[in-house]
């Protein structure tokens, strides 16, 4: 799985949004919709401990990604089947086209590591995966051994390449973007926010992700390489050895589900990343006046107050 | 600018040391310095105590260092002024 890089997709989809959606795309749907994934099935991945006793998953990796298992919730038709029942719930093409955004982009991005996501659910439980690391949750290993492989192999690199992408896109998080772009999309939560928090807090809460993101990031790396003391081939090392190989490291074996040849994934994923973002251009329009349409039946005015139904 | 009820986030109406609550606003170098204060005694606190690390811990750490932070210090610097007089 990616670890910060979930968090900053985030940011990095908020700052690429399709031109006619900059300052009209819910940055909490965007937010919602990447975090969705693992927020419905990482919780039985590792676990808990009560008295003694383990409750989770007795496979993890099947649990998190395969099928039978939660793998579904990594998949996009999944992500769009639940963006689907929020758009005849609510007719609200802010927040849909937000978390469908969000939810591709933590869906597709968890093909990197040796287990992958079920891209064609449901027409195939196969896993794609590029195998770019090796996945380690396991019942033994737990959080902590997952946070090692994953920082000394190239999931840190994953994070680091995501964390300039947002570098490069800077002005997402500055105050102006936040002002312009991220509050009129959500004026009713920023404005209920508002009534607790100065706007120094509201920045911070809108900047939050990201910081933990980062934050997560040094954390986890420091405790892997300069505090822990594992013991790899029978010996106690200083902080875990780093492995920047493919699939690596070398120092734990990967977990794996039966899959397509990675060479596949890429294309593939990228593939469906394209669709995804034509389907949003293309439905933008026709969910606007479908939108006003239902507004203008029940009499409500736009709260965003964004009036555009195109 | 979205200008919901007596909530604006247009900078023109009110001053620009103040927001809509007439809190403070954090700008340029200070921003920054809160920031890093927040990121540093997170990450810090992260290495040695793993439960930190989550989605719920780290912006509640970083949104009330940078509510709370700057007013603290106003007072504290306050106080020390009125000592010195």
């Amino acid at each position: 799985m990616s670890w910060a890089a979930h968090q900053f997709e985030v940011y990095a989809v908020q700052a690429h949004l399709p031109k006619k959606m900059i300052g009209k795309v819910s940055f909490w749907a965007i937010f919602l919709g990447d975090f969705t994934p693992d927020f419905l099935s990482k919780f039985w991945v590792y676990g808990f401990t009560i008295n003694g006793t383990r409750y989770g998953a007795e496979i993890p990796h099947q649990w998190h990604r395969g099928f039978p298992g939660m793998g579904f919730t990594h998949t996009l038709f999944f992500g769009l089947l639940i963006a689907a029942g929020f758009w005849l719930w609510k007719r609200n093409r802010a927040f849909v086209i937000g978390y469908a955004l969000g939810y591709a982009a933590h869906a597709l991005t968890d093909i990197n590591d040796s287990v992958g996501v079920m891209l064609l659910f449901p027409f195939t439980t196969l896993n794609w995966t590029s195998e770019t690391w090796a996945y380690a949750a396991t019942v033994d290993g737990g959080k902590y051994l997952d946070g090692a492989a994953y920082y000394s192999s190239l999931g840190l690199v994953m994070d680091v390449f995501w964390l300039i992408v947002v570098c490069f896109s800077w002005r997402v998080l500055t105050r102006e973007h936040w002002r312009t772009r991220v509050v009129p999309a959500d004026a009713r939560i920023w404005a209920f926010c508002g009534k607790y928090l100065p706007e120094r807090g509201l920045l911070a809460l809108y900047r939050a992700t990201f910081f933990y993101g980062v934050c997560r990031m040094i954390s986890w790396s420091a405790w892997a390489h300069l505090v822990a003391r594992p013991v790899i081939d029978g010996v106690e090392r200083v902080g875990y050895p780093f492995d920047l190989s493919w699939n690596g490291p070398y120092w734990l074996a990967a977990r794996s589900l039966p899959h397509v040849n990675p060479w596949l994934a890429y294309p593939v994923a990228l593939a469906l990343l394209a669709g995804v973002y034509v389907a949003a251009i293309r439905l933008w329009e026709p969910m606007g006046r479908a939108e006003s349409e239902r507004r203008s039946r029940s009499g409500t005015q736009d709260a965003s107050g964004v009036h555009d139904s195109a | 600018m979205a200008n919901v009820g007596r909530v604006t986030t247009d900078p023109e109406a009110i001053s620009p040391d103040l927001d809509f609550r007439g809190s403070r606003r954090l700008t340029g170098a200070e921003e920054w310095v809160w920031y890093l204060v927040a990121a540093v005694t997170y990450i810090v606190a992260g290495i040695w105590h793993k439960w930190l690390l989550n989605w719920i811990i780290g912006p509640v750490w970083l949104v009330v260092m940078i509510c709370v932070g700057p007013p603290l210090v106003d007072r504290v610097r306050a106080a020390l002024r009125g000592r010195r007089r």
